[in-house]
């Protein structure tokens, strides 16, 4: 085999159009699934890409009766603990089962999580001028803390701060407001 | 380290693991509180998934205007489109390492959340046509309006007034002149009950069919008119030929240029002459098309001179031979000295992008063009546009450096539309395979794509584009510098691997009419520039109103 050797051979246009239709819907609950456990953005986006390989690698095996998001998140539950026993810190983190437990726990807080997280959007719109953009550069551009810290003339780790304060206010914003909507005006 | 919940340890143990920042103690303290405290673990949930809400759902940061607000006249017909990615997830993003013998390099992808519907089309979409332009067009109230440029799938089009033009995916251009119902079939097939229609096919999109009531059509590489009204159809040759079949049951019949014959029915069809005068509009629609292709080829002759002053751009290629030897293919731009004219090898010259514009094709296993290009580098862009035939071959070689030798780089797209880009590392046996999601479909094949990869050797980053869109970024583990050193466009040289093993036979299917190597990384901006100044169509997102 030469290094760069295809992988497959078989009809690869019509599986790869349903797998990627599939994959496409589920990935962000991927994501999400494995940032509960690996919540820095760039190694869970290699989890994800180590996740979607198997995937595609396992796709024959795949039950198109049964839905694709639990599948697949079982492939991330693997990738991700793959991932995390070659990394001493993350070990420390994870130890004893909690990876397990942090899923499990979070499948039961979802439909809780979503009735505050329908509020993100409109306390994003509430955020002042300044810590909006520092959100935005962070999450949406995914600019480099340094790059963001260069262009608000703060340190590194007061912009790790500001990120963390901003963060605490939505939650507060969206706490108020999914109460709020319980409550009733 | 015992953490208290809730305490400001807390807080930033919290967000030290979002960063990543959080140290082995910290990471220890949560592990030990999250098993013991129930609210804790479930507060702790909570702020990561904010914080992963926050990377995964672009859409929360809904842009503040786009490229495609025009401030003035809108066009009450025209609906808007939505708004192009801009940021790093616009993209694909994806390490993905193939081979079952690669063990050593990461692998995986990450796929983009903000593809606008039309660009995600590309790789999931039934799509059979792109509706390219209209005049006046009134379409029936009860469908949804087609926007201009948009792909459209199979189904029906029903224009009450106006003209439109659609471009099959299979090159087929089909002028439609209200009131007129279409049904897009497939990609090379249309029926008409009703209505009037001009089609102009090129050679690659022989055998295009238009069903009537009364008759079957199928091209010979032509321009025909169809007229359908109260069950009659008419047929005008206006160049090349067809073949039609009358409903009626009649034998097939070739009707060549300047002929023509009308079906009703079951009666045996009669044979006339063609007469344009009812097709006046529509031919005006296509000359108009014409037109504006002369435009954009004006303006791609002059981004290209303007391109070649760049002194970072090592190899230009326009495929714009002039007066020179058949087999030379000149390099425009100002380093000659560092990569010379290459040599082609094989090929034909065929129509490029736009009627003026040449091309070269690949199809035999030996058609390729040679070049060599000296020195060392950093970073690399490449960048080619390309009107891809059929994916034959497992590895389909777009630009590869000879054999393996260190440094070199391979850009090629394998069969199942992933595109590729392998470095090969120094020590031996080590590479690294680059790849982008499949993203070349059949939707794609015929159509003039753009397609980029740059190699950051600084930023240790490859990022694949597609048509000026990011499609795949990998973290680069292979190490600079990179060099092309003996290479082919369209082929590859295994120089000592067996060359009868299939996986050795890497030549491209499809034509090329440019071809650019950068000695650094393009950003985003640079590549999409590149491909707004090449695009074969005019900009969807300004539809000209004519």
């Amino acid at each position: 085999m030469s290094p760069d050797s295809p992988r497959r051979s078989e009809d690869p246009s019509a599986a790869q159009q349903r797998f990627l239709s599939l994959f496409l819907r589920s990935e962000r609950e991927i994501f999400r699934y494995v940032a509960a456990l690996v919540p820095n953005g760039t190694d869970a986006e290699d989890i994800v890409q180590q996740t979607a390989l198997a995937l595609w690698e396992n796709f024959n095996a795949y039950d198109s009766s049964r839905p694709f998001t639990p599948w697949a998140c079982r492939f991330a539950l693997n990738k991700a603990k793959q991932w995390i026993d070659r990394r001493q810190r993350w070990q420390s983190l994870l130890d004893g089962g909690l990876a397990e437990e942090l899923a499990q726990r979070r499948e039961a807080l979802r439909p809780e999580f979503e009735v505050r997280l329908k509020q993100l959007e409109s306390c994003l719109n509430k955020l002042p001028e300044d810590q909006r953009s520092l959100v935005e550069g962070y999450y949406y551009r995914r600019d480099a803390v340094e790059t963001l810290s260069a262009a608000s003339s703060r340190t590194v780790a007061a912009t790790y701060k500001t990120l963390q304060r901003v963060r605490q206010t939505l939650q507060n914003c969206m706490d108020s407001a999914a109460r709020a909507e319980v409550v009733g005006p | 380290m015992n953490l208290a919940f809730p305490s400001r340890e807390f807080d930033d143990a919290v967000a030290g693991v979002c960063h990543g920042t959080a140290t082995e103690e910290q990471m220890r303290g949560l592990n030990h509180l999250l098993h013991h405290h129930a609210a804790a673990r479930d507060e702790y949930l909570l702020r990561l998934e904010l914080h992963s809400r926050l990377f995964s759902e672009p859409d929360l940061f809904a842009p503040v205007g786009h490229e495609s607000a025009s401030p003035v006249d809108p066009d009450p017909g025209m609906v808007p489109f939505p708004p192009r990615p801009e940021t790093k997830w616009a993209g694909w993003r994806w390490v993905l390492a193939l081979a079952a013998s690669v063990a050593l390099l990461a692998t995986g992808w990450w796929g983009s959340q903000r593809l606008a519907p039309n660009e995600r089309t590309g790789a999931t979409s039934r799509a059979v046509a792109m509706l390219e332009r209209v005049v006046d067009a009134q379409w029936n109230s009860r469908d949804e309006a087609p926007r201009l440029g948009a792909p459209l799938p199979p189904g029906w089009l029903r224009l009450k007034s106006g003209l439109a033009q659609i471009v099959f995916y299979s090159g087929a251009r089909v002028g439609i002149e209200g009131p007129v119902e279409l049904q897009l079939v497939s990609s090379s097939e249309v029926t008409c009950p009703l209505g009037r229609l001009v089609a102009e096919v090129p050679a690659q999109a022989v055998g295009f069919r238009v069903r009537t009531p009364a008759m079957k059509v199928t091209d010979l590489g032509t321009v025909f008119g169809v007229a359908v009204s109260g069950g009659q159809t008419e047929l005008h040759v206006f160049k090349g030929s067809v073949d039609f079949q009358a409903t009626a049951g009649t034998p097939q019949q070739n009707l060549v240029e300047g002929r023509g014959a009308i079906a009703q029915g079951t009666q045996a069809p009669r044979l006339m002459t063609a007469n344009p005068a009812g097709f006046t509009s529509l031919f005006e629609l296509q000359e108009k098309s014409s037109a504006a292709e002369v435009v954009r080829y004006e303006h791609w002759l002059a981004a290209s001179h303007e391109l070649d002053q760049d002194p970072s751009l090592l190899v230009h290629f326009d495929f714009e031979p002039g007066n020179s030897a058949k087999w030379r293919l000149p390099n425009t731009s100002r380093r000659k000295d560092t990569a010379p004219d290459a040599t082609i090898v094989g090929c034909q010259w065929v129509e490029g992008r736009w009627p003026d514009k040449r091309a070269l094709e690949f199809r035999g296993v030996s058609d390729r063009v040679r070049l060599k290009v000296a020195g060392d580098y950093e970073s690399l862009t490449l960048a080619t546009w390309v009107r891809v035939q059929g994916l034959d071959r497992q590895i389909n070689s777009l630009f590869m450096s000879d054999g393996f030798a260190p440094g070199t780089i391979h850009w090629s797209v394998r069969s199942d539309g992933v595109l590729g880009l392998t470095a090969i590392g120094a020590a031996a046996g080590q590479y690294q395979i680059c790849a982008s999601p499949p993203v070349l479909t059949l939707d794609q094949f015929g159509l003039w794509v753009h397609l980029a990869a740059v190699i950051d050797g600084n930023a240790r980053r490859v990022t694949h584009y597609l048509n000026g869109v990011p499609v795949g970024e990998t973290t680069l583990k292979i190490k600079p510098p990179f060099r092309i050193g003996l290479a082919q466009l369209g082929n590859w040289n295994t120089q000592e691997f067996p060359r009868n093993d299939p996986f050795m036979i890497r030549n491209f299917s499809g034509a090329m009419d440019e071809f650019c190597l950068f000695q650094r990384a393009l950003s985003g901006g640079e590549i999409r520039t590149l491909y707004s100044a090449g695009k074969p169509q005019p900009d969807l997102s300004r539809p000209d109103r004519n």
